[in-house]
């Protein structure tokens, strides 16, 4: 890693990542306030809007089902799709800056006329992506915890069990940021790789959505990452997914390491 | 450090070296240069799919000199500097910077390399002093001291930010962060072009200083008045394939002397034929414009006694001699 590298990613990304921290901790604070202290509305419309449930058991995960308790309400607060949109969109905002950014920019020639290897490049894009995704994701706990204060009503989040979930939704966070490096790696235009990021992201989202009303989608549900960040089971259990996280975590590790090779390998220079 | 062993095999010369394992036989101009080259490029081929970037590119630049790399837009200049840099991998061919692969050995050039890109582009939201940090960081060395030297020999304001500089200012913020590292040899791709007059002769002198210190200079450009002024060796680049390599004299005493002849009456001119050594390109009137092959004495010993009223001889300037190479399929006509 190189420190020059480093602080030149830190001088770009710092605006993004204040606006997509201060942007997820908001929606978590409102999710977190606005859940328990609706609860027993909610649960009293919950029988009855049928779209609603199945809704919510595709972002809570297959299993989850019966009468819409605590854990399931302050579950939902992470996996809200707005919640998701927002990690996910800085993910791939951070993914597609190296090379596809700067080759789109035409600032490639710069960079790269400086005495680092790509490696090196890369692998201080990737520490400047894991620690912003890290600030990010606990700007969100931050929420979380700040809305669950202010709400009257509903149980207090327990930091363990929010580690978590926070760890789950990392390893997510890694696994979409790590397609993305692989899109970018071949792509010279950013705003193609972002959109092709972004399209598989929602697909494996509406694959997930899908697998709950639908027998052929079901059988193929492992492909969504989503399939593998289920913090219900987290709150309710307090059990580590170690088998969720480690699919995500090789995922993410084998597209970061394919996306490195053919970084390193592939000619570069501004278009 | 190279070490370094030349074996002769009849006309063949092979050259073994710790990290340059072997270099095959190529064209006699590489050789030429090669043991103290600090550039070599032998045969060196880059296309993008079925397009041509550069096709047969063997030159060799020494240590301490003013290297002109000179050819019109679309040429291949920009594609011979890239590959030189590392960013693009060699179709066929070498590329060698300080006796090391341009490809597998790129991060090492580099480190002492200052390289202006042609089509300078940086981030917007850096200024002059974030600029000189950063570089710095990245090559771990302080770059401020010598930076705010070169901004003050620019008149270049360290504090401003490049989304609201002006092309030069630009331009000159480049050419900070290509020198303040005071590299071994300097990659400059068509530097001068934003700059106004008075910074342009400016950075002419900086580059010959540069050269008389031991520092390697390449330059592309199309200018050709800038190259000859500044350069004592020059290339021309043709549709990708180098056509003149060598001194700036050189080059000129190859392409003989430029004659201008005024004869005392146009009718005298027109009855005369002139001698199989005067290429003749123009006849207006009385005055013949052509190109001597061979020694200056042969044409005043033809002259002689013949009703002429002036003579001008002299050596083509490089612009001549780039519309030679151009119009003449690759060979000064």
């Amino acid at each position: 890693m190189n420190r020059g590298l480093l602080l030149k990613s830190a001088r770009e990304l710092w605006p993004a990542t204040v606006l997509f921290g201060l942007a997820i901790g908001l929606v978590e604070a409102v999710l977190a306030y606005v859940l328990p202290t609706f609860q027993e509305q909610l649960a009293a419309q919950w029988g009855q809007l049928r779209f609603l449930q199945g809704l919510i058991r595709a972002m809570l995960g297959t299993e989850a089902a019966g009468a819409l308790g605590p854990d399931m309400l302050l579950s939902i607060a992470w996996v809200h799709p707005v919640v998701l949109a927002l990690a996910w969109g800085h993910a791939i905002v951070v993914a597609t800056r190296v090379p596809a950014g700067e080759v789109d920019r035409g600032t490639v020639d710069l960079l790269l006329g400086l005495p680092v290897s790509r490696w090196e490049l890369y692998l201080s894009e990737t520490a400047a992506c894991i620690l912003s995704g890290l600030a990010v994701l606990a700007m969100a706990c931050l929420g979380n915890v700040a809305g669950s204060s202010a709400a009257l009503a509903g149980p207090r989040p327990d930091p363990g069990r929010l580690t978590i979930i926070l760890a789950n939704l990392l390893c997510l966070y890694l696994a979409v940021a790590g397609f993305t490096w692989l899109i970018a790696a071949w792509s010279d235009r950013r705003g193609k790789a972002m959109a092709t990021a972004f399209a598989l992201v929602l697909a494996s989202f509406l694959l997930n959505y899908l697998a709950q009303l639908w027998e052929p989608a079901k059988r193929v549900s492992f492909l969504s990452v989503v399939s593998y960040y289920r913090p219900l089971f987290a709150l309710r259990d307090g059990a580590w997914p170690a088998g969720d996280m480690v699919v995500l975590a090789v995922a993410a590790l084998a597209s970061w390491l394919a996306a490195g090779i053919v970084f390193s390998r592939r000619d570069l220079s501004t278009v | 450090m190279a070490r370094a062993a030349l074996a002769c095999c009849a006309s063949k010369v092979m050259v073994v070296c710790d990290d340059i394992p072997l270099l095959r036989p190529a064209s006699p101009r590489y050789h030429a240069h090669l043991p103290m080259s600090l550039i070599a490029l032998d045969s060196l081929a880059r296309f993008y799919g079925r397009r041509r970037g550069i096709e047969d590119v063997s030159l060799g630049v020494p240590e301490g000199s003013l290297f002109g790399f000179l050819g019109p837009n679309g040429a291949g200049k920009t594609t011979t500097i890239r590959v030189m840099l590392g960013f693009l991998r060699p179709t066929r061919g070498s590329a060698r910077i300080f006796g090391l692969d341009c490809w597998r050995r790129s991060r090492e050039i580099k480190a002492e390399v200052g390289y202006l890109p042609g089509d300078l582009r940086l981030y917007p939201w850096l200024t002059g002093r974030d600029a000189l940090r950063i570089f710095g960081a990245v090559r771990r060395r302080d770059l401020m001291r010598r930076g705010r030297e070169l901004a003050g020999e620019l008149d270049l304001d360290l504090g401003l930010k490049v989304r609201s500089m002006s092309r030069g200012t630009r331009q000159k913020l480049g050419i900070v962060l290509a020198f303040a590292h005071e590299p071994r040899l300097l990659v400059l791709d068509e530097p001068t072009s934003g700059l106004d007059p008075l910074v342009q002769d400016g950075l002419r002198l900086r580059l010959r200083r540069l050269a008389a210190e031991g520092r390697t200079v390449f330059f592309s450009s199309h200018s050709l008045a800038e190259v000859e002024s500044l350069c004592d060796r020059v290339a021309i680049v043709r549709a990708g394939r180098i056509v003149a390599d060598g001194a700036l004299e050189d080059l000129r005493r190859r392409a003989g002397h430029e004659v201008t002849i005024r004869w005392k009456d146009a009718a005298g001119a027109a009855s005369l034929a002139p001698p199989g050594f005067l290429k003749i390109e123009r006849r207006e009137g009385a005055v013949w414009s052509a190109t001597l092959e061979g020694p200056v004495e042969r044409l005043v010993a033809w002259l002689h006694g013949r009703p002429f009223e002036d003579l001008a001889i002299g050596r083509p300037d490089l612009e001549t001699l780039f519309r030679r190479y151009y119009e003449g399929e690759g060979r000064p006509t």
